[in-house]
């Protein structure tokens, strides 16, 4: 029975002779039941539940069923046998009275009860590793940068060394495939195409986040980011977008006989809907931006108790052909640490000042209570090529420090 | 393999028969054997009962264990039948060979008797585990508890009665130490620690194998081949005690797992809980249930042991949910199942404002204090000593499953605190806030809340109090 077993990497083995006595009483007959259907559960983010129904020959009285997965890497402790229904119309009363794990083998035998002899219909569940799934997407923007094709792949590997026929692949949202999947086979499956997605572009200057491009010069990293939500008023909404690569590209020119162009790619973090995914395509090195803190003033309140004035200046060109928007964060706390030279460890209670120049304040939406975001418009360079430069001021009042 | 056990009967009726190197001796078959196999240590209490046929005079039993890992200081000898013609005069453990004792039995019988030998062996264990299948509504699960027995003890147990005890014992030596003792050696051992032994495990194990159920035999098989096997559980002390319906045979290294209980459509409920120091720094969902009767349960403790989540997919499939050690769960407590972080409900905690204020200054070198904001002069020479810190959140959910959601939140806070909100919450202990709210579908709810921490000499207290208040976003 063993070499039989061998052969296959998970076997089935189905007794067609009731047996008598106890686990010992090994098969003198058997029959191999094929798969009949096989599910692959790629819902959960860390295990992979496969689902394989078969259909098993059994004898009135107990009956031994074999099932052995050498060098595959099913985790025993899952394996889940369920009686579905008997096949034909004849009825019988099937139950599982036990299971035996021979020793240093890959195998269980379940015994099996039937008020009858027929066939029954079961379910093996079971999780398999090195069966795994990821998931990647292409995105692929218009000429303008307004909008762009989303399409969403999702990637199994199977290393598992077992082949499944023709089987059904469900990740838990979006569409069900039913496909054969080989032997260290890796396929790729298109789970849904998202058209006209618009994305925001956008450049941001963040001393935390980003750092300087050339410090000496106080000259600030630029990042440029598509921006794309993940609901329905942006034609996605429908499930969280899962953790994975995104590949960028850009479509052809005019005459659309062009090929797209690779833009990038980012690792696009898991979205849940109504959340922004940010794609970083690298440093725009066009749009210059000067931090200095220009002024610094302590003010004392009673003892070591005082006030600190920072008022930061923002120096500003863009040398692009087209107008911007840039935005600036800036965080409370990095602004105190370096007015202060010093963490004092304590939430900032801060005030905006008169001098912030910002037009329309902070962006409510994007500011916290640490953190303060600021929108600047930067007209395009002018015909002789020269910049306009544009000089801003934010002015923080730190409260209560010591 | 074959088993390593084997009691023999001399046939040489001199108390030195044993010491020849040609013998010849006959080998009584076990009539019943019974395993009560502990989960907390690896102990089982193994009786069996034999029938030996004995002359009048001495009679030498001799019993041996080869490649087994049975107590030598365990093991005894009981007539039960016959008894008061038969003596134990002496016991004997051969210097020569391990694993081996010799009973000299005085009998003024000639003719047979049942006797019964029980002995602690190690190497057979057993463990739980159970198997949750929710519905796809979550409303209901039918819940499978499993016992699987291992037997790795060197010796095969044919159609044995199967007890398991579920509870703690204590023993002072594990009995695998004991096993490794050769016979020789066993007067060697401290006589407190044998005493022990034997007083407390022995006298507890010999107590719960004396319960109903007796050393039945007979097959397991027959009329009920088509019936899985009950598991019968009653309690007893400070233990439970399954006794698997018939007899088992477990060969030697293998397992075998058989249903102790299967709870069909039990209820449950499906709550969400953010309990950082049970859970972790997450929002995660949980399977909450009872171990009663309202539950479909509450017929036994569940022991210790994994138990495993699926849920119907609604595709006629399943979906993993989540693989989970239970602890000992009594009747009547509850059973709470950890499903991990749901994707469609995101848990989120925005800080809105932080400000200071009753700042107290203590002149420096002097036991002088002023407030701040108080109307009086404050000395140049002071520092900051006391102060309130407030601190405004919101507690953003956003619920994109299906259904409304019951979220129960707990927040520590350290120190001196106030608690300030209108979420009706309660003190889960001196320092928790527990606050709960439902969210509905495809909706988004911020529970705002204000902590107000008092500092430095302001902190008089260590423990949070709550307060309600209207807070502003």
């Amino acid at each position: 029975m063993r070499t039989i077993e061998c052969l296959r990497r998970i076997g089935f083995l189905a007794a067609v002779i009731a047996i008598a006595g106890g686990v010992d009483a090994r098969i003198k007959l058997i029959t191999l039941p094929p798969r009949e259907r096989v599910e692959i559960q790629l819902d959960h983010p860390n295990a992979t539940l496969v689902e394989e129904e078969r259909i098993v020959p059994l004898v009135k009285g107990e009956n031994q069923v074999d099932f052995s997965w050498a060098n595959t890497q099913i985790d025993p402790e899952t394996i889940v046998f369920r009686v579905i229904a008997p096949v034909g119309e004849k009825k019988i009363d099937v139950k599982v009275l036990s299971v035996s794990y021979p020793p240093n083998e890959a195998a269980l035998v379940w015994s099996v009860g039937s008020s009858d002899s027929g066939s029954a219909r079961v379910r093996i569940s079971y999780i398999l590793g090195n069966l795994s799934k990821s998931f990647n997407y292409r995105a692929v923007a218009s000429r303008d940068e307004a909008s762009l094709i989303l399409s969403q792949y999702i990637r199994l590997q199977n290393f598992a060394n077992e082949e499944f026929g023709n089987t059904s692949l469900w990740a838990g949202f979006g569409q069900e495939f039913h496909k054969p999947v080989g032997l260290n086979e890796t396929k790729e499956m298109l789970m849904g195409k998202f058209e006209k997605v618009p994305i925001r572009k956008t450049y941001t200057a963040s001393v935390q986040e980003f750092g300087y491009l050339d410090q000496p010069q106080n000259k600030l990293r630029i990042p440029m980011h598509y921006v794309l939500k993940n609901d329905k008023a942006n034609n996605l909404g429908a499930a969280p977008l899962p953790y994975g690569k995104v590949r960028i590209f850009i479509e052809g020119g005019e005459k659309s006989k062009e090929a797209s162009t690779f833009l990038g790619e980012d690792w696009g973090k898991f979205t849940p809907i109504d959340d922004e995914m940010k794609l970083y395509l690298g440093v725009a090195q066009d749009i210059v931006v000067k931090r200095t803190i220009d002024r610094n003033e302590n003010q004392r309140v009673a003892g070591n108790l005082f006030n600190q004035t920072v008022v930061i200046k923002y120096e500003i060109e863009n040398f692009k052909d087209q107008a911007v928007t840039l935005a600036i964060a800036e965080s409370l706390r990095q602004i105190r640490n370096e007015a202060l030279g010093r963490d004092t460890g304590r939430d900032v209670e801060w005030e905006l000042g008169k001098e912030t120049t910002f037009s329309g304040g902070p962006d409510k939406e994007k500011s916290t209570f640490d953190q303060l975001v600021f929108h600047v418009k930067l007209p395009a360079r002018g015909a002789d090529g020269k910049a306009e430069k544009s000089i801003q001021k934010l002015q923080v009042i730190l409260k209560n420090e010591w | 393999m074959k088993p390593q056990l084997t009691i023999c009967l001399a046939l040489a009726f001199s108390t030195v028969a044993w010491a020849r190197n040609v013998d010849l001796s006959t080998v009584p078959k076990r009539n019943t054997v019974q395993l009560t196999i502990y989960n907390s240590e690896d102990l089982t209490l193994v009786r069996e009962t034999r029938t030996v046929t004995f002359k009048k005079g001495a009679n030498p039993l001799q019993f041996s264990w080869a490649n087994t890992l049975i107590d030598p200081t365990s093991v005894e000898l009981k007539f039960l039948t016959n008894a008061e013609k038969l003596d134990v005069l002496d016991t004997t453990f051969p210097h020569d060979k391990p694993q081996m004792l010799y009973w000299n039995v005085q009998s003024e019988l000639d003719g047979e008797a049942t006797i019964q030998i029980t002995y602690f062996t190690s190497g057979i264990t057993w463990k739980a585990d159970y198997v949750a299948i929710a519905d796809k509504d979550e409303q209901r699960m039918n819940l499978e508890s499993f016992v699987r027995v291992f037997n790795n003890s060197g010796e095969e147990y044919e159609d044995a009665q199967v007890r398991l005890v579920v509870g703690t014992i204590n023993l002072v030596e594990k009995i695998a130490q004991l096993a490794r003792i050769p016979a020789k050696d066993v007067d060697k051992l401290g006589e407190l620690v044998k005493g022990e032994l034997r007083q407390r495990a022995f006298k507890d194990s010999v107590e719960l194998a004396g319960r109903p159920g007796g050393m039945g035999g007979g097959g397991a098989y027959g009329a009920a081949a088509r019936k899985a096997k009950e598991v019968i559980k009653e309690g007893l002390s400070e233990y439970f005690i399954y006794t698997i319906e018939g007899t088992e045979t477990i060969p030697n290294q293998w397992s075998k797992r058989l249903r102790s209980f299967d709870a069909a459509a039990a209820p449950f409920k499906v709550q969400y809980r953010y309990r950082p120091r049970e859970y972790g720094e997450q929002l995660v969902r949980m399977y909450l249930l009872t171990n009663d009767k309202e539950s479909k349960l509450g017929t036994t403790p569940l022991p210790d042991g994994i138990v495993r989540v699926f849920r119907d997919n609604g595709r006629d499939g399943l979906s993993f949910l989540a693989a989970q050690s239970l602890k000992y769960i009594a009747i009547g407590d509850k059973i709470e199942v950890n499903l991990g972080v749901d994707p469609n409900v995101i848990f989120e905690l925005i800080k809105l404002r932080a400000e200071r204020d009753n700042i107290w200054l203590q002149v420096n070198g002097a036991d002088v204090f002023r407030q701040v904001g108080g109307g009086v002069e404050i000395d140049v020479n002071s520092s900051v000593v006391g102060w309130d810190d407030h601190e405004v959140y919101t507690q953003r959910i956003r619920n994109y499953t299906p259904k409304a959601i019951e979220m129960e939140i707990r927040r520590t806070f350290a120190g001196h605190v106030v608690f300030r909100s209108e979420l009706n919450p309660v003190l889960h202990d001196f320092q928790t806030v527990q606050f709960s709210r439902t969210v509905e579908p495809a909706k988004k709810a911020d529970l705002l809340f204000e902590i107000v921490r008092h500092q430095g000499r302001n902190a008089k207290q260590n423990n949070v109090t709550l307060e309600k208040a209207e807070i502003r976003p």
